[in-house]
């Protein structure tokens, strides 16, 4: 390979692609470089050499690391790369310029501060990728997608604030920007940074853009979102924050409290929104435990959930490019005109769901499992209840409420050909790394072949990992699971979807704040007036006073009622005045 | 080519126009808008009783599930974990708690689709015959700021 292209980073030709895609007007061509610009880049990453600086440069006597690979970025970028490939043949029936071009442009962004080998590197494309979704989001053209771009764009271009924020103290506290691991959140930069990471992956309390843009964004627009930003921030943790104990917490949290809003919610990729929260808890979860299988699992965690994540947002997506909607109250009995959507979307949920032999069970599994062995038990509890959770809204809801369950009476054309393919491949890559090795390299296998810490992933791949003992456990969490939600349906014990929003913690700023700012501008439209006009009023009565006093022809130039006294009083402030600065000098 | 004979094979004995034609109809909706491929993958779940029997058999593998723990002894780091029937039972409470959650937190945090004053269609670049794209026409937005 030429030097200079091996010295490229793949992530720069997804953007280099992704503006050229902004001007190519012929559909097919700028088509096909959306998918052989992935490609190319896919290339490039398989051939690098690892663990070496290969395109580096100084900026202000900074030394920048822009690209360098080793075994932790390697997978979190190989994935991001396969689903740019993916999300470039979902988006094959559309004809959008800007749509095409801001993809392409946001994943290479996210490959881009991936293979970033500093601090630095890593804020300027963490910002790319914020400014470049935005339009994702504003291609929808409907008033609510504007307002959510908007706030989208506020939450995210803070994140970078933050994140420049801290790096200033941190260089100057440590004296360079280099990708070694923070241990000590109670230096100030380290905590900005830290908070930077959170609003990304979206942290309890910090996750509202997410829910909240998303479901809002183009049919494509969604599936490329689910895929980049949260991911990218979980690179970033486990690359910085390996180990963090508040990261245990915080991860589990995510688990659980997105559960309960799944259970109301009617936006079916709303749902998966919150889905998507639940997921990247676990992988949070895993960075706190830091261990290195702890940290196979996150990634491998990271590669499965970008693929069944991403089909069952191409499959709500294809429902609603088909029928115009994804509310399940809406819904129902589009297995009989979308039966290859409905095969893959089955596939998808069985995959987030963890059933064995597909893939979330290889993956998820490391993490809980070292969760268990370190000993926090009420951290695998919740992680347990989440898993159970995330069966109900992924595993069960979706399908269910879009494919099955009351007829709808819609009879619509099945996915185009290209939604199907991608779909297929997702369905696809969500089996094959669920297999075991029937040979060498095989199945899941191969996906632990590319972690960070391999000699650990194949011991646990050899003892445990399709053990009865574990394959039967997993079974009767989900069968049990899954026969709860029979019983409750047969003795209609199960909340009925309805149409409505469900509010979220996001209601404090755009219910309550706009509400108390429009109050606030209410207020001050009639205050204002009447303070100046009190003010006015006020100086024009001191001004008059002044005047009656201090002008030739006032009370003092008359003499008035200081009259013979102004001598001496005029002496008096004179004695003060050089006393005073006699003791000053003294 | 040569027309096909009337046993649906060409001059050479393959056979064209019956692959072809089952080809097609596999793929091609009937009139009334059903995919014949859903009646052969999905077909079972029309069923008359099928619902009593997805819950039979559930509540049949569930309980063998569940009585496999007599005869397995587990090695889980966790002893609570080792009880008989902690993964069956721990993933039937879970559910059966977030969906009864459902109940209240319903009633508490739903609210009317416009309550943000932004409730609208769906976004552009759907299919021009989704039946469900008019449900609620979109506001546009016009200019920054329009609320």
């Amino acid at each position: 390979m030429p030097t200079m292209l091996a010295s490229l980073n793949p992530g720069w030709v997804l953007i280099i692609a992704g503006v050229a895609s902004l001007f190519i007007t012929m559909r097919r061509a700028r088509q096909a470089v959306t998918i052989a610009a992935p490609l190319l880049a896919l290339l490039l990453l398989v051939f690098a050499p690892q663990n070496a600086d290969l395109m580096t440069t100084e900026v202000l006597g900074l030394k920048m690391v822009l690209y360098r690979v080793d075994s932790l970025n390697f997978i979190f970028s190989l994935a991001f790369l396969i689903a740019a490939v993916l999300n470039g043949i979902y988006a094959l029936h559309s004809d959008d310029r800007i749509q095409d071009g801001a993809a392409l442009f946001y994943a290479g962004a996210a490959v881009a501060a991936t293979l970033a080998g500093d601090l630095m590197s890593l804020f300027v494309f963490w910002e790319l990728t914020a400014i470049s979704s935005v339009f994702l989001i504003l291609r929808a053209q409907t008033k609510a997608a504007y307002f959510a771009a908007m706030r989208y764009l506020g939450v995210q271009v803070l994140s970078g604030v933050l994140l420049l924020n801290g790096l200033a103290y941190v260089l100057k506290s440590r004296g360079n920007l280099s990708l070694e691991a923070f241990t000590d959140l109670s230096d100030p930069g380290v905590l900005f940074i830290f908070i930077a990471f959170g609003i990304k992956a979206a942290f309890p309390l910090l996750h509202n853009w997410l829910q909240d843009a998303y479901p809002k964004a183009t049919v494509v627009g969604s599936v490329v979102l689910s895929v980049y930003t949260t991911k990218l921030a979980v690179y970033a943790l486990a690359r910085m924050f390996p180990g963090q104990e508040h990261l245990i917490w915080i991860g589990a949290t995510m688990t659980v409290f997105p559960v309960f809003f799944a259970v109301i919610e009617n936006d079916l990729r709303r749902v998966l929104s919150y889905s998507i929260n639940n997921q990247v808890g676990f992988m949070v979860c895993g960075v706190g435990v830091g261990t290195p299988l702890a940290i196979n699992g996150v990634a491998a965690h990271a590669f499965a959930d970008i693929f069944f994540k991403g089909l069952l947002m191409m499959s709500m997506g294809a429902v609603l490019y088909r029928t115009g909607t994804v509310k399940a109250s809406q819904l129902g009995g589009l297995h009989r005109s979308m039966p290859w959507t409905t095969v893959f979307c089955i596939i998808g949920a069985m995959s987030i769901s963890a059933f064995p032999l597909f893939s979330a069970f290889v993956t998820k599994s490391m993490i809980i499992s070292e969760v268990a062995t370190a000993g926090y038990a009420v951290i695998f509890l919740m992680l347990m209840f989440a898993s159970a959770g995330v069966l109900e809204h992924s595993g069960i809801k979706i399908p269910y409420y879009a494919f099955f369950g009351h007829d709808s009476g819609l009879r619509v054309k099945e996915a185009p050909f290209n939604m199907l393919l991608a779909m297929g491949i997702a369905a696809g890559l969500s089996i094959f790394l669920g297999l075991p090795a029937l040979f060498p390299g095989f199945g899941h296998e191969w996906l632990y072949g590319l972690l960070p810490y391999r000699e650990e992933a194949m011991g646990y791949s050899h003892h445990h990992l399709f053990s009865f003992e574990h394959i039967i456990t997993q079974f009767q969490l989900l069968v049990l699971a899954i026969f709860a939600f029979v019983l409750l349906k047969r003795i209609h014990a199960y909340p009925p979807e309805k149409r409505g929003v469900i509010l979220d913690t996001d209601w404090t700023y755009r219910k309550l704040g706009y509400d108390l700012v429009t109050w606030a501008g209410t207020v001050w439209g009639k205050a204002g007036p009447a303070m100046s006009a009190a003010f006015f009023r006020l100086t024009g009565r001191a001004y008059n006073w002044i005047e009656a006093a201090f002008s030739p022809r006032g009370e003092l130039a008359r003499g008035g009622v200081l009259s013979g006294a102004m001598a001496i009083w005029t002496a008096a402030l004179l004695g003060i005045v050089l006393l005073l600065s006699f003791m000053a000098v003294g | 080519m040569s027309d096909p004979t009337d046993n649906g094979r060409d001059d050479s004995g393959r056979f064209v126009k019956r692959t072809a034609e089952k080809v097609h109809n596999l793929h091609t909706p009937s009139e009334d808008g059903i995919h014949p491929l859903s009646q052969i993958l999905f077909g079972w779940t029309h069923r008359k009783g099928i619902a009593n029997i997805i819950f039979w058999v559930l509540l049949v593998l569930s309980l063998i599930l569940l009585s496999v723990d007599f005869f397995v002894e587990r090695h889980d780091y966790l002893k609570f974990a080792r009880y008989t029937g902690f993964y069956g039972i721990w993933g039937f409470v879970c559910f059966s708690f977030a969906v009864f959650m459902g109940w209240p937190l319903g009633h508490l945090l739903r609210r009317d689709e416009n309550y943000y004053g932004d409730a609208g269609g769906p976004p552009e670049g759907i299919d021009p015959e989704a039946p469900m794209a008019d449900d609620m026409p979109a506001p546009k937005h016009t200019s920054e700021g329009d609320a």
